[in-house]
């Protein structure tokens, strides 16, 4: 795949975004700044990141409850989205659906999901409607490994490939659902290896690797727009951090967390750029210097926010 | 006790060359079935001992299961790391342990990884990978005779195997890597997601395997001149426009047609130096060596490839000895 060096530097980039709001959020979060459930994305970076890098904002793409690096990578507003993890009246949702709510239909971003293997369904719907409306836009799913076991993956998999929709399925796997290892809860090694049952080209990519996703979803995404139908793409990650904030993880050990560390995608990247001169120390750490700024802004911002009144509390509520 | 190794690779036929090419979704149930059917053919050849790779998915604990099989299996002992270095982990543990035959499941690079641990241990492989030239596509009830007959030596090495020969990647004066069929100088920068099949990046192409009736690159210097496994001569190909057209499946169901610029045939120990830096050379079908600006690269061929164990030798000799078809009294 020919990237160029600018790609190069924008997905380094997206990926420092991504890691630079959630270690902020992790502290926050410990600050008891922000109210609910956060699901942290550190070390998952590479796969938003080499995934969106291939849409535009009239591609769609469904999220799951760990979804702000979905967000951050397809172009969210990280001042809307920090505004919403305060549950300030000015965040995505009006400061009412926290982390696991938060979408931008403008961007295509249908929105992140607290239902684990919610939005498969979503996206080959959107996908439908895309192959309807007879235009070029594609929608990818991401979903983690836990939903991979959920029937409304299975079902909205079929359905994608009976129809052929322009859908590319995009798995997390992290290795655990929850506490749940995927060796005791899944009878195949690979999500990958079910998409045989679909009749769609499934693969497996190394997910910690910016470069490898993005060759493998530009190929499934182009798919897409051809009209060949769906893919599935299953990339092997892990998340530094636990489930959610305040998951002590005793169900994993220290060295299997320090093994992943060494495969962290960010400083993958880095070295690599840094042997190709695309990057010089100075220039990497202007770039952190900047992520810091807009950060500390969109924090700031969330601040100043105002929670919303009592009065809207049955608005914009569906039943 | 005779002892076979058993290295089923769980990852193998899964790599984007499904979503690029039309390669199969070789699913790991099958594997399983083809084990159980290698573990009955060992039996039936005398074998009472194997030990075997573990994987996250336990291929052969799951063949195991519910097999009828008089049997000892050792599960081998290592710190599984789910990826190619468990395969090179366990090949060599098998030949410490003295194991008289390694029966790998997998593609080119399965085969390419076991090669590096197995030392002298004669490899039976079956194909169930992507691009498949090293490995038989053969059935696994005589793949497990075959390798039965071989590891208690009632076919010796001498007769059922071959030495395989193999291309080293030399760079700053050491090997660093080898390939058992291709290696391709490309363009690329980066080893991403491993698997290489866009020809306009490809500049160099090393060959100690070809045919006209293979798949992948060796198909392309298989449409000039056909070399056996164990013939001590390997290909150059210098790829590059106004060259002679040369028509080929380099991958499965992707046919090119690749302008050769020239053609070098290379004996042992003979190397060619590579021409491009920083590029990335692919071996057996995948992105594997960087090399960097500035260094100093070659592709060597070397005779001093993995034992290889002739399936169709190794069964003809069977038969001339009577193994499995005893004479009688009664005619």
């Amino acid at each position: 795949m020919d990237l160029t060096n600018e790609q190069l530097i924008k997905m380094y980039t997206t990926m420092v975004k991504i890691r630079t709001f959630e270690n902020r959020v992790a502290e926050l979060f410990a600050g008891g700044k922000i109210p609910g459930f956060v699901h942290l994305y550190v070390g998952e970076e590479a796969v938003a990141t080499g995934v969106c890098a291939n849409l535009t904002d009239k591609d769609y793409i469904t999220s799951t409850h760990r979804g702000h690096g979905h967000l951050i990578a397809k172009g969210g507003d990280i001042k809307l989205m920090m505004a919403e993890l305060f549950g300030k009246k000015t965040g995505y949702c009006k400061g009412k659906g926290g982390s696991m709510h938060i979408a931008d239909l403008d961007l295509g971003i249908m929105g992140a999901n607290g239902i684990v293997g919610g939005g498969p369904p979503l996206a080959s719907g959107a996908a439908l409607a895309c192959q309807y409306l007879g235009n070029d836009s594609v929608a990818v799913c991401f979903f983690g490994d836990g939903a991979s076991n959920q029937g409304t993956t299975h079902e909205a998999m079929n359905l994608a490939s009976c129809w052929k929709l322009p859908v590319v399925f995009v798995n997390e796997n992290n290795m655990y659902g929850i506490s749940s290892c995927t060796r005791d809860s899944m009878c195949v090694p690979n999500v990958a290896d079910r998409a045989a049952g679909y009749d769609i080209p499934g693969v497996v990519v190394d997910g910690n690797d910016v470069v490898a996703v993005c060759e493998a979803a530009a190929e499934g995404i182009n798919r897409a727009r051809q009209g060949k139908g769906p893919s599935l793409i299953e990339c092997k990650t892990y998340r530094h951090r636990g489930h959610f904030e305040g998951d002590p993880c005793a169900y994993r050990d220290d060295a299997e967390l320090e093994e992943w560390k060494e495969k962290d995608p960010i400083p993958r990247l880095e070295k690599k750029l840094l042997e190709m001169e695309l990057l010089t120390e100075s220039k990497v750490e202007e770039i952190k210097g900047a992520l810091q700024k807009d950060l500390a802004a969109a924090e700031q911002f969330a601040e100043e926010s105002p929670f919303p009144d009592v009065s809207v509390l049955t608005e914009d509520v569906y039943t | 006790m005779s002892l076979v190794g058993i290295i089923a690779n769980p990852a193998s036929g899964k790599d984007i060359r499904r979503l690029v090419a039309y390669g199969s979704v070789f699913d790991n149930q099958e594997k399983i079935r083809i084990v159980r059917r290698i573990l009955l053919g060992l039996q039936a050849a005398g074998i009472q001992r194997i030990a075997y790779m573990p994987d996250y998915h336990g291929i052969v604990e799951r063949a195991l299961d519910g097999l009828q099989v008089d049997m000892e299996a050792e599960r081998l002992q290592f710190d599984t790391k789910a990826d190619q270095r468990d395969s090179i982990k366990a090949a060599h543990l098998l030949s410490q342990k003295g194991a008289g035959c390694i029966v790998t499941l997998g593609g080119d690079g399965t085969n390419r990884v076991v090669a590096k641990g197995a030392g002298r241990v004669p490899i039976l492989p079956l194909s169930t990978g992507t691009n498949n030239v090293f490995p038989y596509m053969i059935e696994g009830t005589v793949a497990g005779l075959a390798a039965g007959l071989i590891a208690t030596g009632k076919v010796s090495r001498k007769e059922g195997t071959f030495q395989s020969t193999r291309l080293e990647v030399v760079i700053e004066g050491e090997v660093v890597d080898i390939a058992l069929v291709d290696a391709v100088v490309s363009t690329d920068v980066f080893i991403g997601s491993r698997a290489i099949w866009k020809m306009d990046k490809i500049r160099q192409v090393f060959l100690n395997r070809t045919s006209p009736a293979s798949i992948g690159f060796s198909s392309i210097g298989g449409m000039l001149r056909s070399i056996a496994a164990q013939e001590p001569v390997s290909m150059y190909l210098k790829i590059g426009n106004n060259g002679r057209p040369v028509t080929a499946p380099i991958a499965p169901g992707i046919i090119e047609t690749v302008s050769v610029k020239d053609v070098q045939l290379m004996a042992d120990w003979e190397s060619v130096d590579i021409h491009f830096a920083p590029s990335v050379v692919a071996l057996d079908g995948e992105r594997e060596v960087e090399i960097k600006k500035g260094q100093e690269a070659a592709i060597r061929l070397s005779v001093n490839g993995p034992l290889v164990v002739d399936v169709e030798g190794t069964m003809t000799f069977a038969m001339k000895r009577e193994i499995f078809a005893p004479a009688t009294s009664i005619s």
